[in-house]
């Protein structure tokens, strides 16, 4: 629902568990900030960009 | 479906970890959407030196980043280094009933360097692995560890809390006990 884009860092996150894991509070708030962020709506003014950038001729540079 | 749409389907999907990121690091929402939007722009343009089955998030990540130190060398600002940085030490105290809320957080991630905030996001909440982190921000993994684990130590100490203690010293209590002894 969130993170879309997999990283493949998922089974790696071990290294970080020992700092950051979730018997961290730091951790748990950290990932709490993020998610909130992640989650927020995306503005269309995105979308919008996306779609007049494929309109131009791949290659030309737009300017 | 081309080429292109499929990468503008991908583009859009990175979005939101995007934005998260861009406002951890600019901490304004508006020029984190500045950034983001910056950011898609230049991806969209060097769209063919994108290597794919390569990580794709961790290369907009790259360029977002990027961008980010170049905007702010252009406004002249010094890029903060921690190393050489003497923060203010500005305590937040747990707003009520030890509950640290996260509008405390944010105020002490802030308070971070620009290089301890972004290791900290990479990998504690972006889910990069130390190779991914240390590739994007061009440093040794080495590097990012040691800016985590300083990243971390600093928000323990701004927030009051140490590693498996709750929340900060009572002062008055500490002065109390503290008083007897002599």
């Amino acid at each position: 629902m969130k993170d879309t884009t997999k990283t493949g860092a998922g089974a790696r996150q071990a290294g970080s568990a020992d700092l950051l894991g979730t018997n961290s509070e730091i951790g748990r708030k950290l990932k709490q900030y993020y998610d909130e962020l992640v989650s927020d709506d995306v503005p269309d003014r995105f979308a919008q960009l996306l779609a007049q950038l494929e309109q131009v001729e791949p290659g030309r540079k737009k300017d | 479906m081309s080429a292109s749409e499929g990468f503008r389907t991908d583009l859009l999907g990175a979005i939101p970890s995007l934005r998260a990121f861009a406002v951890s690091l600019t901490q304004n929402a508006d020029r984190a959407d500045d950034l983001v939007q910056e950011t898609l722009v230049k991806a969209w343009d060097k769209q063919e030196s994108f290597q794919l089955g390569t990580n794709l998030k961790a290369w907009l990540f790259t360029i977002l980043r990027n961008e980010f130190y170049s905007q702010m060398r252009k406004r002249g600002r010094e890029v903060q280094d921690s190393d050489g940085i003497m923060t203010a030490r500005l305590a937040i105290h747990p707003s009520q009933h030890g509950q640290l809320d996260l509008k405390d957080f944010r105020a002490a991630l802030e308070q971070l360097p620009e290089d301890q905030r972004e290791a900290i996001i990479l990998i504690g909440a972006s889910g990069f692995s130390y190779e991914e982190a240390a590739e994007i921000c061009g440093c040794a993994v080495g590097t990012i560890k040691s800016r985590v684990s300083r990243a971390r130590t600093r928000l323990q100490e701004i927030l009051q809390i140490s590693g498996d203690d709750d929340f900060g010293p009572d002062a008055i209590s500490s002065q109390v006990t503290g008083s007897s002894a002599l």
